[in-house]
């Protein structure tokens, strides 16, 4: 490869045969990526049609693979006779708390460690990264038996801790590209400027690594918005259930209302979506960067 | 000046990171001792303390066919999925990372089955794969692909081959934009330079492609195996470890020994022994498994 590097502007006038050659592999890519976003997209399409068919039509043989008919019926359902709005403030609750606490606790220790020369911050560094590939499963009894024993059981405030701690250290870890992107001189020359460390911070490099903010934002919410495991184990009461354990209850049921439970998917999963739509290729350029290193 | 400025620079980074270095010593390192301390001591239900027991939990938890099969279960489920995801993901960085049209949509949307709650994944699952009215079954039967109904859930070894499948699907996507950023960090002239040299596709996957995935599968085949091997969720909303244990993996039995059979000691147990043995997994992995430093250019 090396060689053929160096004879590179030799030989440049013979890639034109190569052309056509790309084409006609371009067409096996085309249908490939097709194929791919159907089978990501095509179970969500399933789930949103059953959605918002009516109910005799959700079961019906064969299947329409467009809805005869649209009907809300299933929406109102889940908001009028469930207890589904209950769910949707606890994820709510639980969900802002997580995205609020792994910003305050995971900005400052990125600043730290990607722009302060400390003592040990490669020790901090792998720390991160070690906490962030913990198998989260061998806390669940200990995590169960301390809220237990700080009579943080059954709260919320227990879900939002859980989730900080299994979100804030891989949000550090993605802050990493965002602050590469921005120059230390520009922060030296601020200083050279005269300003303070607090200026610094809120007038130049604040307004730069608002994107990655935004970014482990999204993930923090996202991570809350679909954890079951430990908000299945630490919440007692009905009342204080959050989405994915509610709708759990459903699926758990004898007689399955599927229209009505796809609907409950719908809502679970709009939320995601909407953010996703909005900035997705933000956050997946985030996400990558920050996991490549 | 300078001097003064790193001193106090050491100082604030200290304080920087002690908030987060406190909450995870509170969350991750305290509740790891607590699960030491659990294993050694004969505590049932929740609350209730309970004197120390010595070795009898793991004894227990060791001698537990249950807690075997367990064991073989979770081999079977992280190299189904490891095999599974690396396949698809592979597939999908390769083609988004050509110059096609459209991709930059399908860079974005294809993550979206990442994104997706778990019991959202676990309804569409049951809803589209449903004996009587799964529209899977439909087009299978519709193709003749099956005569009757397949039974996905129903028997244990299918169970585990479909929860695999499902959860393949949740996770391909994000492997597969990973695998994706490592390959756009390859400089196209070695792409150039391989056909120069008349290498075919295979020939340029083989010189260039696949040596440039190196370093990013190692650091994906170590915490994807991590990951992997600690899902309960989706399997718990499928088949809650069933039919026949059929699907009961390390997770799972824990869960079940914590939550059902409240057998606390014995859930911390074997929590200590799959801790021990991913430990032990992760220092031989990057002890044999890191990629050596030759190859690509």
């Amino acid at each position: 490869v090396k060689e053929a590097l160096t004879a590179a502007p030799a030989v440049a006038r013979r890639t034109r045969r190569g052309a056509r050659h790309i084409r006609a592999g371009n067409v096996v890519a085309y249908v490939l990526m097709a194929l791919l976003l159907a089978l990501v997209l095509a179970p969500l399409y399933w789930l949103v049609i059953s959605s918002a068919k009516p109910a005799a039509e959700v079961i019906r043989q064969p299947p329409t693979f467009f809805p005869a008919a649209w009907s809300g019926q299933h929406f109102s359902d889940l908001f009028a006779a469930s207890d589904y709005p209950i769910y949707l403030r606890n994820s709510v609750e639980v969900a802002l708390g997580t995205v609020v606490l792994t910003l305050v606790l995971a900005a400052p220790a990125a600043y730290a460690v990607y722009r302060i020369p400390f003592r040990g911050r490669g020790v901090v560094l792998r720390g991160f990264l070690l906490a962030y590939a913990f198998p989260s499963i061998v806390l669940l009894v200990p995590l169960y038996r301390m809220m237990s024993a700080v009579h943080l059981i059954n709260t919320l405030a227990s879900l939002v801790t859980v989730n900080v701690t299994f979100a804030a250290p891989f949000s550090v870890w993605m802050l990493q590209a965002f602050f590469r992107t921005v120059p230390v001189e520009l922060e030296e020359a601020a200083a050279i400027d005269g300003a303070g460390w607090a200026s610094i911070l809120i007038r130049v490099l604040l307004p730069l690594i608002a994107p990655g903010l935004i970014t482990i934002a999204i993930f923090a919410f996202i991570s809350s918005w679909t954890e079951f495991t430990f908000a299945s184990a630490l919440i007692l009461d009905d009342a204080r259930k959050t989405l994915p354990v509610g709708l759990a209850q459903i699926i758990g049921q004898y007689q399955i209302d599927w229209g009505l439970l796809a609907a409950g998917a719908v809502v679970t999963v709009a939320p995601v979506l909407i953010f996703f739509g909005l900035i997705g290729r933000r956050f997946v350029s985030g996400l990558t960067a920050g996991a490549i290193k | 000046v300078v001097r003064a400025m790193t001193r106090r620079g050491q100082w604030l980074g200290y304080v920087l990171i002690a908030p987060l270095a406190l909450w995870l010593a509170a969350t991750m390192l305290y509740p790891l001792a607590v699960t030491v301390r659990t294993s050694v001591s004969s505590v049932g239900i929740i609350g209730t303390g309970g004197g120390f027991s010595g070795w009898s939990n793991y004894a227990a938890v060791l001698s537990s066919p249950l807690f075997r099969e367990a064991g073989v279960r979770s081999l079977e489920w992280v190299g189904g999925n490891a095999i599974l995801q690396t396949a698809l993901a592979l597939v999908a960085a390769l083609v988004l990372n050509e110059k096609l049209r459209g991709r930059t949509f399908a860079r974005t949307w294809i993550v979206v089955s990442w994104v997706v709650p778990t019991v959202v994944i676990a309804i569409i699952g049951r809803w589209m794969l449903n004996g009587a009215v799964g529209v899977i079954q439909y087009l299978l039967l519709a193709t003749h692909l099956v005569r009757a109904p397949v039974d996905f859930f129903g028997d244990p070894s299918t169970a585990l081959a479909t929860t695999i499948v499902i959860n393949s699907w949740h996770w391909f996507p994000f492997l597969a934009v990973i695998l994706l950023a490592s390959l756009q960090a390859v400089p196209q002239e070695y792409y150039e330079a391989a056909a120069i040299d008349g290498a075919s596709a295979w020939g340029r996957f083989r010189a260039v492609t696949w040596p440039a995935l190196q370093p990013t599968m190692f650091v994906l085949g170590l915490i994807g195996t991590l990951w992997s091997v600690n899902i309960f969720d989706v399997i718990w909303l499928l088949t809650q470890g069933g039919p026949a244990n059929g699907t009961t993996t390390l997770p799972v039995y824990i869960y079940e020994q914590a939550f059902q059979a409240f057998n606390m000691g014995g859930a911390a147990a074997a929590s200590m022994i799959m801790g021990v043995a991913l430990f032990l997994f992760a220092a031989l992995y990057l002890r044999f498994a890191a990629p050596r430093e030759e190859g690509w250019a």
